[in-house]
């Protein structure tokens, strides 16, 4: 299969290898007391992210429609949503502390993307032409990026609490924290959720409007539509949570990584559920 | 410090006075009576009450009236609890509880089907009316204790101000969304008109629940009328397939089955197969056609004539015939001079006489056999000859027509290459020495849209549009959408017609919660801070 994919989808390959190396460098970037490494390991992610992006471009004009309908098509364009997320979120915190981690979410989303390639491009049903498709997923997808990197924060909120060695990289100032004041991971994880909370509000309601468009309901208690709206109160109970004394800290850092694993399932986990053959929202080509 | 020491700075258990609840833990008790009580209240009342959409907004509405007026008449601690975060975040999980079950357990199903599935739990799912949860009146208790949380928390946050409006949207949202779910649940109907193409039109509609016909039929108020059904179906596709063989357990059973890994398009390009072979596309014939072509045969072979039809070159053995300009001429060519009884025009070619006898509607004329000889008005020009050949089949493409497509490969399989044709129509396939397999298919012409074309008219108005999936047709109050369609009558269509009231409020909800949320996030932040 490696061959096969080396000869006949490069690009894929190339794109997988900037990600591991991106990987690499922002793991480096972690010791290094050079700030170049932690430039370079920017870099390398935009140039991970410019292959990605041309890689969903390219099988949007092969497959003459968003590629969003198979699970492969999915993961490639999550794994470019999270390192977008990512990038965004290191302008913004001004931190590269979360590189390497955002980074393995990304390559992960293609390595896991291998097993379950497409044997070839499917055809847009018609439930699926619509013009809400592309702002559904979209959406979503960004979504699901903001709270993959609020959980890689929760998860090195819980480590730095436990490690020395995670607790000193939140203190490094050459080429990971570039804005010299420490950084506040539980308040990473918060703005992280709060924006991709926003977006699974819009994402659930775009869908429930498309619903209506294509099948005449808004909501029809699909396994995949309770899951998402799962999704939404595990979150929404996050957020009102840590607005009650005793639930900041690890506590909220490990309900933001359960969060997380709710949308996994929704994501991915929804052929494991008895009512799976009832939905109408099951990925092809799992 | 040695332990007597600690004993003696720390006063014995026993002598401790009770300890007292915290604030917080009485809240928490609180909450899990509330929620506890509210579900179990809920579902002994299902013994008395069937579930169903009427029995879900009525519980909802009443009990969340008794509880948000509870807890607005009785201040202390139960208001405080129920417009507190602790307690919406409680009902949250509950209501993702909830919605997970009536994902592991399938819903609205008969009750044999339960008993069937799951033998004597099956019971219990259909006694606690698991089977119904979305409608039951447990759930609507929990849908209660959230909007008596919704009232309360705004009524601590009342006035609505620049600092709030963002939470007062997402919860009016919130409400405004509840209450056009419930109009929809208790007030939309739902029904079919099926209808014929080509004129067949309908004033009522079927009215249908769960799927299922209720025997019951309302006017529409004007009719409808289906001019034309039509399935659009993407372009026929032909693809290169490589395959693997797979085990698979299917109803507890392994099965050996071939699975789909790879295809390729039909275009000259050399490929790597996931396998670890290779091949290569050496041509692609999209109307192919096997002609015969002559090689030195080295030893006494067939004698076989080249003839030029319309400029086209094409090899004729002894003792066979080919047709030209549509079957109007028939070109034979033996030994002997051949004969062609059922043909109206014919070029004989005989060998050993040397001569080419043209036979037309006018009568015969007799020519020397010679290469460059050209007939029928130059439609025909006779070749060369070659008297000891060996047929050898040629392929070519009649037409750019996929009529009868084929691919010509080249498999290169552990250093060792072999040709193959792969016709399509003929399901042409080939296994390899390392368990996979090539396949040239045609892909099903899946169905890209269903269309119908419609036109109603009330009297007054006359207003023709097409339905198609997605897009659906709104008229008077009622919506039609594409629904079904037959595969062995294409002339029917199916649309669903839908009447509901609750629409626009669930949307109009939907906006205001996205607007608040985002309002509650980015704004309402940003001006306390600028207020601190």
């Amino acid at each position: 299969m490696l061959t096969y994919i080396l000869v006949e989808h490069p690009f894929f390959a190339a794109t997988s290898a900037l990600y591991a190396a991106s990987v690499g460098l922002y793991a480096y970037a972690w010791r290094s007391t050079r700030t170049l490494v932690g430039q370079l390991a920017t870099a390398m992610m935009c140039a991970a992210l410019a292959a990605n992006l041309s890689l969903v471009v390219g099988r949007w004009i092969e497959a003459d429609r968003a590629p969003f309908k198979s699970l492969f098509e999915s993961l490639v364009f999550l794994s470019f949503t999270m390192g977008a997320v990512y990038l965004v979120m290191e302008r913004l915190y001004r931190t590269r502390v979360f590189g390497a981690l955002a980074a393995v979410g990304s390559f992960g989303a293609l390595l896991f993307a291998v097993t379950k390639w497409d044997a070839e491009i499917v055809k847009l049903p018609p439930a699926l032409q619509s013009g809400w498709f592309i702002p559904h997923v979209v959406v979503y997808f960004v979504g699901y990026g903001a709270l993959f990197f609020a959980t890689a924060v929760a998860v090195l909120q819980l480590l730095a609490s436990r490690t020395p060695f995670f607790q000193r990289l939140l203190q490094l100032k050459a080429g990971t924290v570039l804005s010299g004041k420490a950084l506040d991971l539980e308040q990473v994880t918060y703005d992280a959720v709060k924006f991709g909370f926003v977006l699974l509000t819009v994402g659930l309601l775009v869908g429930s409007v498309w619903a209506k468009s294509a099948w005449g309901d808004f909501w029809v208690w699909d396994p995949k539509e309770n899951w998402s709206l799962v999704t939404w109160l595990v979150y929404g109970a996050y957020l009102h949570l840590r607005r009650v004394k005793g639930w900041r800290g690890n506590k909220a850092a490990w309900l933001a990584i359960a969060g997380f694993g709710v949308v996994m399932f929704t994501y991915l986990g929804m052929e494991m559920l008895p009512t799976a053959k009832e939905s109408a929202h099951v990925y092809t080509g799992q | 410090m040695n332990s007597s020491s600690v004993s003696a700075a720390v006063p014995p258990r026993a002598a401790a006075a009770p300890a007292v609840p915290s604030a917080a833990s009485r809240e928490v008790v609180l909450i899990a009576l509330l929620v506890v009580g509210v579900v179990l209240a809920g579902s002994a009342m299902q013994l008395f009450v069937e579930p169903g959409p009427v029995a879900l907004v009525a519980s909802a509405a009443i009990a969340g009236a008794a509880v948000f007026a509870l807890g607005y008449l009785i201040p202390g601690r139960l208001r405080q609890t129920l417009a507190g975060f602790r307690f919406v975040s409680t009902l949250l999980f509950a209501l993702a509880v909830a919605a997970i079950l009536g994902t592991l357990v399938l819903q609205g199903k008969s009750s044999e089907m339960y008993r069937a599935r799951y033998g004597a739990i099956g019971d219990v799912i259909v006694a606690l009316r698991l089977d119904d949860i979305f409608h039951s009146v447990w759930f609507g208790g929990l849908l209660a204790l959230f909007l008596a949380a919704v009232l309360n928390s705004a009524i601590l946050r009342w006035p609505v101000k620049a600092r709030n409006a963002g939470f007062f949207t997402c919860h009016a949202g919130l409400l405004l969304s509840l209450a056009g779910a419930a109009l929809s649940t208790t007030m939309s109907v739902k029904g079919r008109v099926d209808l014929h193409a080509g004129g067949e039109h309908a004033n009522a509609v079927a009215v249908t629940r769960g799927g299922s016909f209720t025997g019951q039929a309302l006017p529409l108020g004007f009719d409808l009328r289906l001019d034309r059904f039509d399935v659009v179906r993407y372009d026929a596709e032909y693809r290169i397939a490589y395959y693997e063989q797979a085990r698979r357990v299917v109803d507890g059973r392994a099965q050996e089955s071939w699975t789909l890994k790879a295809s390729f398009d039909p275009e000259l390009a050399k490929h790597r197969l996931p396998g670890g072979d290779s091949f290569k596309v050496k041509a692609f014939y999209p109307d192919l056609v096997v002609r015969p072509r002559p090689a030195a045969a080295g030893q006494p072979g067939t004698p076989a004539l080249q003839v030029f039809v319309a400029g086209q070159e094409q090899w004729v053995f002894a003792g066979t015939r080919i047709d030209a300009a549509d079957g109007l001429v028939t070109v034979a060519f033996d030994r002997a001079l051949p004969s062609v009884p059922d043909a109206k025009a014919a070029v004989l070619v005989s060998l050993s006489d040397h001569k080419v006898v043209v036979r037309g509607m006018d009568g015969e004329a007799t020519h020397d056999l010679a290469d460059g000889l050209a007939l029928a008005g130059n439609l025909i020009r006779i070749g060369k000859v070659m008297e000891d050949a060996t047929r050898l089949p040629e392929y070519a493409t009649a037409s750019k027509e996929l009529r009868n497509p084929a691919v010509l490969l080249e498999v290169a399989e552990d250093g060792r290459g072999r040709e193959a044709l792969l016709v399509a129509r003929e399901g042409g396939g080939f296994r390899l020495g390392r368990g996979g397999a090539i396949a040239f298919e045609h892909r099903e012409d899946e169905v890209k849209a269903f269309r119908s074309d419609v036109t109603v008219s009330d009297g007054s108005v006359v207003k023709k549009a097409v339905i198609t999936v997605n897009d659906p047709l709104s008229f008077g109050s009622w919506t039609f959408y594409q629904a079904n369609y037959d595969p062995r009558d294409p002339t029917y269509s199916g649309l669903e017609a839908v009447k509901d009231p609750g629409v626009p409020w669930v949307f109009l909800g939907f906006a205001l919660i996205s607007i608040g949320v985002f309002y509650m996030f980015y704004v309402e932040s940003r001006l306390k801070r600028q207020k601190a």
